[in-house]
């Protein structure tokens, strides 16, 4: 068969990203602009910004990504495209640009879904298999997923409140050390050590994730000690903090595993990047002979990389849209 | 010489196609939500029931704003994807311009003015008999527009498509894009990379950072 290019475009959030990506697992060029030292200044993403900011790059980054892979529109054979969920206005602007893209160069327009690439960013690294299930942990999202086969979704469990890197960013927020909070409370976690107790959130036999519990006990927590006038150590309560998460995270994810007698995982989004998340989930795999795999760290951020292989198993499969094809801001995966 | 004309600045779609001395095609809709889920559609739909193609298109003018936030980048996004990819010249105007220009009244002075809510709107002051703005479009209250408007004389007229709480004439607004076409067509044009939206306000989290500050 002959070799396919996907040109992708992610803007969901606040990284306005372009990619090449030739059968859905080569990446042959991605172009990631990222607006986090504009929105570290508030302490956490403003939308109305980051659609600011994609309006003003857009074409740029397509350009660069273009330049990079020295490709022209012509050489391209689809558009792929977030078109949610995410940030409504953010979303929009990719949305028209790969429209407006897929108008001029007549070449199909697939919709991807923005979990669908997080997922499919295991597939830069080599071809997934299946059955497998699928933890996707982000600022965003704490899903877990079970795919029978290729692009087929069965969203077995979720967050009920906050997602999972959310509340790693309140609970940096609280004890005041800066945004954003995953990667910050992850070093310190690595040189603390488990003092303080904090509850198990949502500790059952279910798929589904609770944080925003957890966060009102390290902040109910922090509180008490400042009326004390006993000083936190916050290495150690990130470190108690992070335990809980893992915790909570692996007995549920493990137990997807089990019931549905899969025998592969695979961790997606930008809380895949957590190393107490990652070991964590590492060890459990091992002792119950899971191949467990996760993508490079630069594919487990937002990017188009991954919506450009998912789009390529997306066209497959004759998921396509027309130019009414619209942004929305929350939708299932199926 | 063939021009595109684009505003998605409010809840209407306005478009167009003027090839040499003729407007051959041109689309004032309501679209309200649903401008993201249609605009681009429409515009297909134009250039296809016209037989034209993207390359044929010499000039875009487009209004990038003040008005809705979203609808502004809709049409900014379609308009400077296809100049970028088409390498065709390119310019922005303003939606208030626009209204003002487009106003049949005869009377002194004329107010083009878009809902911003919380009692402000986004405006300006045209002296009709000059020819000229007396008041730049600015972010205002609707209260301190009063006051400026009270300084003047002679009659006042609003241009507007919202529901304005004012006691002045109100002449809804029906964009004249031929004049508009030939006013602006030579204006200057813009890298498609540069151009972005004019929204005469920083975002609600940018200006409490500011008194913070």
């Amino acid at each position: 068969m002959k070799d396919m290019y996907i040109l992708a475009i992610e803007s969901s959030c606040d990284e306005t990203s372009c990619a090449i990506v030739k059968n859905g697992s080569v990446d042959i060029s991605t172009v990631i602009l990222s607006q986090i030292d504009i929105h570290t200044n508030f302490g956490g993403v403003v939308p109305e910004i980051a659609s600011r900011q994609h309006l003003k790059n857009i074409t740029m980054v397509i350009e660069e990504c273009l330049n990079k892979a020295k490709m022209t529109m012509d050489e391209i054979d689809a558009i792929a495209v977030t078109y949610g969920p995410g940030l409504i206005g953010s979303l929009l602007v990719g949305v028209e640009a790969a429209k407006m893209l897929s108008s001029i160069y007549n070449k199909p327009l697939i919709p991807v879904h923005h979990i669908a690439g997080h997922i499919y960013a295991n597939n830069l690294n080599k071809r997934m298999e299946f059955p497998l299930i699928a933890l996707v942990v982000s600022g965003g999202h704490t899903e877990l997923i079970y795919m029978k086969d290729e692009y087929t979704f069965e969203k077995i469990g979720g967050t009920l409140d906050d997602a999972v890197g959310e509340s790693y960013d309140k609970v940096a927020r609280v004890i005041g050390v800066g945004y954003p909070g995953g990667p910050i409370l992850d070093k310190m976690a690595k040189v603390g050590i488990h003092e303080y107790n904090l509850p198990i959130p949502l500790n059952d036999e279910s798929y589904n994730f609770s944080f925003s519990g957890l966060k009102s006990a390290v902040i109910n927590l922090a509180h008490n000690y400042e009326q004390k006038g006993i000083k936190i150590n916050k290495d150690n309560l990130a470190k108690s903090f992070q335990d809980v998460v893992v915790e909570v995270i692996t007995k549920k994810t493990l137990k997807a595993l089990k019931d549905k007698n899969v025998k592969r995982l695979i961790i997606a989004g930008g809380v895949a990047a957590n190393s107490g998340i990652r070991e964590g989930l590492k060890k459990i795999c091992e002792e119950n002979a899971i191949e467990c795999s996760y993508p490079d760290l630069k594919y487990c951020t937002d990017n188009a990389t991954m919506i450009g292989a998912a789009g390529y198993y997306a066209y497959k499969k004759g998921i396509v849209a027309d130019s009414t094809l619209n942004a929305v801001s929350s939708t299932n995966l199926t | 010489m063939t021009i595109l004309y684009l505003d998605t600045s409010s809840s209407f779609l306005y478009t167009a196609i003027k090839k040499d001395d003729e407007i051959i095609a041109e689309i004032k809709e309501k679209l309200d939500n649903n401008l993201s889920k249609f605009a681009l559609s429409r515009i297909e739909g134009m250039f296809k029931i016209k037989n034209i193609s993207y390359d044929e298109i010499d000039k875009i003018i487009v209004v990038n704003g003040p008005g809705s936030f979203t609808g502004i980048r809709i049409g900014l996004t379609i308009a400077k994807t296809l100049a970028w990819a088409k390498k065709i010249s390119i310019v922005t105007i303003s939606s208030l311009e626009a209204m003002a220009l487009s106003a049949d009244s005869s009377h002194n002075y004329i107010v083009p003015a878009i809902d911003a809510r919380r009692n402000f709107l986004y405006a300006s002051i045209y002296d009709n008999k000059n020819k000229s703005f007396i008041m730049n479009e600015k972010y205002i209250s609707i209260d301190t527009l009063n006051v400026a408007l009270g300084n003047l004389y002679g009659d006042v007229v609003f241009i507007t498509n919202d529901k304005l709480d004012i006691n002045y004439d109100i002449e809804p607004y029906d964009p004249k894009i031929d004049v508009l076409i030939d006013k602006f067509k030579d204006r200057e044009a813009i890298n498609p990379h540069s151009i972005d939206a004019n929204y005469l306000k920083l975002t609600e989290a940018e200006e409490k950072k500011l008194k913070e500050d």
